[in-house]
């Protein structure tokens, strides 16, 4: 009886360590010193021939070699985060990345919020039906048709400028692939995108076909936050210039866009697989390592706000029925976007990812651990609480050693479905980047384009995963009813 | 020990007041049974008298000690009050035996040995020694009362309060609950028990007290109240019930 107060005690005393000693390394990577600084460079994760990973996992394509070219020009560091566009876009605005190269248009709204370097390449949009569509050719066949677009591309803002004028309905998608696909299916008729971008896909075998003459527009630029990183942006300019002067420039954009850029893989269905396994493998441990981390802090969240719910004091309920509210109420990924994006931006300072990862699920999950822990303790008969308090027993003893056991059989059931809707939920996450097993499977998809293959190994490891889980826990449940 | 002492006792649940006043003196030793329609606050006033109930005005004094004043510790107080509950309350994750070591280990009053050789005592002397074993949901609801009564014997009590405690149970099984309330009240425990078994309270009680609408209307020997009823409620409540 005592070594479970010993054993609480120490797993507490672990909490307060690992809690201190994350704040510990966030402050002291936040002081390191600005001289050598790596630059943090926010970027798509499914824009080819600009980003894309490749067979072996490395970040290539045409921002990409341009910035290595540049920082090695230019001597400086910098470390690539893939966050996908939107995500990059917002994390520049919440200084979480000191600069964007994404194959970013400059455009005069932009220009209100960062600051652009020369135009590095000349775009244009054009418009790509799928393969065996041979009825639209022009605008005026996407009359009362659905378009497909990528949101804050150039593309998005062509497709608008025409809509109401050709009578076409838009679908918004946040990556390419998933708006080819969309075409391919049928959904929708027609996709707008940047030239190149859309040229490489048709390259690599995507299913669609461009139909139209491009656009004039697009410059892309590299970008900073309005006024900061200036140095950084002085540094992109010079380098970019030096490469153009030497040739290097073009090299590059041979390498991705010319006659000899090379074709698609020639690969099987099942090479594909079996290359995409050991991604996706480390994609699934990372959803599993976010999920218990979370769910282990959520535990004592809940812990603590279960009880305080149903506890005398009528401040402490109030307090945890508040932070149930808020949390439950919240949809995931407003809560992520509001974590990782919203609050560093409001506040100045830079949250790392894992931070804000874990702490959305941790309070998300938290909250309903909150709810199942006072659903469990109030589904045990008063009578229990009033014969341990009639024989003397302290209102703390009689929860721990005669409420709380009973309880816990009953919660079993609700715990065991948090646990497999956390694990789920670690795939909304995506969303600011984490690379769990979603984006894991996004990030080879913008590669391959072969969503059904990918998707369907992505979907049958969560089945695995949580199949195996809750047997597991169906086994231990059993364990504790008999036991 | 084991003296009663409750004065000017008033209890309301919101706007609805249960009892109105009641004043009652228990002597060390007595068996006070409580009757009365449903209603008239017979088991919140026992609740009262070990503060599951906090009450509204009054005082309740057990042993000297004022069971509401801020400076009394309630834990210890209830240690001398043992209470028996209409639904049993046995604690179902614990097997008979556990149930009865529990609170006196847990308080540090016996160490495992103790505990068990107590418990082990109690049971036969409630004549259920071949159930140590086994589980709250394997027994009858008779022997889960008498388990009941023995888990609050091994506190050694000096007042012990019944809440209705043949109410849930199947009539062939009121008998084994008496029995080892009567023994009970030959050893000279001190008791207050709430009951609707007139023939138990007739043959057992030194003195029933007739509650109705939160007042105490009539109290006395039990051949007094039962033989010469002189409350005109009492009356017909003995009409009903007899």
């Amino acid at each position: 009886m005592k070594s479970s107060i010993k054993v609480s005690l120490l797993s507490l005393a672990l909490l307060l360590l690992v809690v201190t000693g994350w704040s510990g390394w966030t402050g002291s990577a936040a002081a390191a010193p600005d001289s050598g600084k790596t630059y943090v460079i926010g970027t798509d994760i499914t824009f080819a021939p600009f980003e894309f990973q490749d067979v072996s996992g490395k970040f290539v394509g045409i921002d990409m070699d341009l910035m290595e070219a540049i920082a090695k020009d230019q001597n400086f560091k910098y470390e690539i985060k893939p966050l996908g566009f939107n995500a990059a876009v917002q994390a520049l605005e919440a200084n979480q990345v000191d600069g964007v190269i994404a194959g970013m248009s400059i455009t005069d709204e932009r220009k209100q919020k960062f600051d652009f370097s020369e135009s590095y390449f000349e775009s244009g949009v054009v418009m790509a039906i799928s393969e065996s569509n041979n009825n639209v050719k022009t605008y005026e066949d996407l009359k009362g048709k659905k378009v497909a677009v990528k949101t804050g591309t150039e593309g998005y803002s062509f497709a608008e400028s025409i809509a109401s004028k050709y009578g076409f309905t838009i679908v918004p998608f946040d990556d390419s692939s998933q708006m080819y696909d969309d075409v391919k299916t049928g959904n929708s008729v027609a996709c707008f995108d940047d030239y190149p971008v859309l040229a490489y896909g048709v390259n690599q075998n995507n299913g669609l076909k461009i139909v139209t003459e491009k656009e004039a527009g697009g410059s892309y630029g590299f970008a900073v936050s309005k006024g900061k990183n200036q140095e950084l942006m002085q540094k992109f300019n010079t380098g970019l210039t030096n490469l153009k002067a030497s040739g290097e420039y073009d090299q590059i954009l041979e390498k991705y866009l010319g006659e000899n850029a090379s074709g698609p893989a020639n690969q099987s269905r099942w090479g594909l697989i079996q290359d995409s396994l050991p991604p996706l493998l480390t994609g699934l441990g990372k959803t599993l390592l976010y999920t218990i981390v979370s769910l282990f802090f959520a535990f004592i969240l809940g812990l603590i706000f279960g009880f305080m719910k149903v506890g005398r004091n009528k401040f402490l309920r109030g307090l945890a029925t508040v932070f149930v509210d808020v949390f439950r109420g919240i949809p995931l990924i407003v809560l992520a976007f509001f974590i990782y994006f919203g609050i560093p931006q409001a506040f100045g300072f830079t949250m790392p990812l894992f931070l804000a990862a874990i702490l959305t699920l941790t309070l998300n999950a938290g909250a309903y651990v909150t709810e199942i822990i006072r659903g469990g303790i109030q589904s045990i008969d008063r009578g229990q609480m009033e014969a341990a308090r009639s024989l003397g027993l302290p209102y703390r003893k009689a929860m721990m050693k005669i409420i709380i056991p009973q309880a816990i059989r009953v919660m079993i059931p609700a715990f065991i479905n948090q646990l497999v809707i956390t694990l789920k939920d670690t795939s909304i996450l995506s969303a600011i980047g984490l690379v769990e097993l979603t984006q894991s499977g996004k990030i080879i998809i913008a590669r391959t384009f072969s969503s059904f293959d990918i998707w369907l190994v992505v979907a049958i490891m969560y089945l695995i995963v949580i199949t195996i889980l809750t047997k597991l826990s169906g086994f231990l449940e059993g364990r504790l009813r008999r036991g | 020990m084991g003296k009663i002492r409750v004065e000017g006792l008033k209890k309301s649940f919101g706007a609805n007041q249960v009892l109105k006043g009641i004043d009652m003196q228990v002597k060390e030793g007595e068996v006070v049974c409580v009757i009365g329609p449903s209603g008239s606050g017979k088991s919140t006033f026992l609740r009262c008298i070990n503060r599951l109930e906090d009450i509204t005005a009054g005082r309740v004094i057990v042993d000297d000690q004022d069971l509401n004043d801020s400076k009394t510790d309630i834990n210890k107080a209830r240690e001398n009050i043992g209470m028996v509950f209409q639904h049993f309350n046995l604690f179902p994750h614990f097997n008979v035996l556990k149930n009865i070591m529990f609170a006196p280990m847990e308080l540090g009053k016996m160490n495992a040995k103790q505990a068990r050789e107590t418990a082990m005592r109690l049971l036969e002397r409630v004549g259920l020694a071949d159930k140590a074993d086994a589980f709250p949901s394997q027994l009858s609801g008779g022997q889960k009362q008498r388990v009941a009564i023995a888990r609050a014997l091994a506190m050694n009590p000096d007042v012990m309060l019944f809440d209705e405690p043949t109410s849930a149970l199947d009539p062939e099984m009121v008998g084994e609950v008496l029995g080892v309330m009567k023994d009970l009240a030959r050893e000279g425990m001190t008791m207050i028990i709430v009951t609707h078994e007139m023939g138990f309270a007739r043959e057992v009680a030194d003195r029933v007290v007739f509650m109705d609408g939160g007042y105490i209307v009539e109290e006395g020997p039990p051949e007094e109240v039962f033989g010469r009823p002189k409350n005109e409620r009492m009356i017909s409540f003995l009409e009903k019930v007899l």
